[in-house]
């Protein structure tokens, strides 16, 4: 920690990239997310570290494969069009067990879409984009400096667990600049060894990492292995926030920038004497069933409020599992809410 | 009084709408016109209006804004 700097997210995960020890990056241009790249080609050359913007998007998740598996910390990110594009490299990392970190900057959607904030990838994140029974640790950052620190952790937990580790921000998020207080660099030598890494076999037997066995039975347990990796990250790393919720009788459901739209909401609802609380989900998978289904225990309404048409809204459901009422409002197409807006639903479910 | 210009860099703005919504003249609008990024960026909708305030400049946050001033005799 130290100086305090005026910065855009895509900046701020970039920088907190390579003070979490990032040695490699690959990506491929878009808006929202293109000052991150930019900060990247900026600053990994001069730091002795690898920088490549790729021919195309398939082809720098193929890269971030590649440089997982000499076991250096590895980067790639991109927007939802984009994004699409790394499902077949992501479901691979997933397959071998590598750790690696991927940015989705959020934009509308579906198809080419346009380039303002949106939440509508959600399913794609959380419920596997790709193909093959796999999951990815999501993290759904809600500030600016949150990203910056969500960012650090993601590469903890890619190494920690041997999985892709994605950041699930928005074009909101990437593009807003707040006042942030960087996390010091960790000691790129002080990282745990890999020793599972193809680092060169002189002197013992090669490493080998493979997403295939054509015998059903040995891929089976590789999938059960995958399986119970999952299980352990379930029981270990799930992640969310409840504020306000003590005396709640509603509750908003909301992850990333509509989290921090209902913190105004909250306080608005408050000021005309309705008990808002807001439930968000830091870890969208790992999702926060338990915690919400007790809190769900307690209060009349969890409203999910989204940048989608109810993506997270399933979860929610499943979570709550007809304890409480349900209700949803959602934006579409990169329109976002405000907070009058939220508050009018809100006022429709208080009584 | 005083009589303003503003000076906006299109392929900073980022078509966040700020300035305008921080305008006591109403002098800022979007423009229809993309930059490189694809943002629809603000631009002088009614230039005659502008009193150098500087608002819109204090609230960009990408620094894409100046604003001239000059003194009208009254």
């Amino acid at each position: 920690m130290g100086e305090r700097l005026l910065l855009r997210g895509n900046e701020v995960i970039a920088e907190a990239a390579i003070r979490a020890g990032c040695q490699c990056y690959f990506a491929y241009p878009i808006t929202p997310q293109a000052e991150l790249l930019e900060h990247m080609a900026r600053h990994m050359p001069r730091l002795g570290r690898t920088f490549i913007q790729a021919e195309s998007e398939i082809a720098a998740i193929s890269m971030v494969y590649g440089a997982a598996a000499t076991g250096v910390r590895t980067m790639t990110s991109s927007s939802s069009p984009g994004i699409s594009l790394k499902q077949e490299g992501i479901s691979y990392l997933a397959g071998s067990n590598l750790p690696a970190v991927i940015v989705n900057i959020v934009r509308g959607g579906p198809g080419l879409g346009n380039i303002a904030p949106s939440q509508c990838d959600y399913f794609q994140a959380t419920k596997g984009g790709g193909h093959g029974d796999y999951r990815m640790i999501v993290l759904g950052p809600s500030t600016v400096p949150e990203a910056g620190e969500l960012t650090m952790l993601a590469f903890d937990l890619a190494d920690k667990y041997r999985i892709p580790v994605m950041i699930l921000a928005d074009g909101m998020l990437g593009q807003m600049m707040e006042p942030v207080e960087l996390p010091d660099p960790v000691d790129p030598g002080g990282l745990p060894t890999k020793d599972w890494a193809t680092t060169g076999a002189a002197g013992r037997d090669p490493n080998i990492v493979l997403s295939f066995d054509l015998d059903p039975e040995k891929l089976k347990e590789m999938n059960l292995a995958l399986q119970e990796k999952y299980r352990e990250i379930e029981a270990n790393e799930v992640r969310y926030e409840e504020s306000d919720t003590e005396d709640a009788d509603i509750v908003i459901a909301a992850h990333g920038t509509i989290a921090r739209i209902a913190r105004s909401v909250v306080r608005l609802a408050r000021a005309e004497g309705i008990r808002l609380g807001l439930f968000r989900p830091i870890t969208l998978w790992p999702f926060p069933y338990e915690p919400l289904r007790g809190l769900a225990d307690r209060v009349d309404t969890v409203l999910t409020v989204e940048m989608s048409a109810g993506q997270m809204w399933e979860d929610v459901r499943l979570a709550v599992a007809e304890r409480a009422a349900t209700p949803f409002y959602g934006e579409l197409g990169g329109v976002v809410p405000t907070p009058r807006g939220i508050l009018n639903e809100v006022r429709k479910h208080a009584d | 009084m005083s009589r303003g210009a503003v000076v906006i860099d299109a392929e900073r703005c980022k078509g966040c709408g700020l300035c305008i919504a921080a305008c006591p003249q109403q002098v800022l609008a979007f423009s229809g016109r993309l930059n490189k990024s694809g943002y629809n960026v603000a631009h002088m909708e009614h230039p005659d209006a502008c009193i150098g305030c500087a608002f819109c400049a204090m609230t960009c946050p990408d620094i894409a804004i100046e604003v001239y001033r000059e003194k009208v005799p009254t």
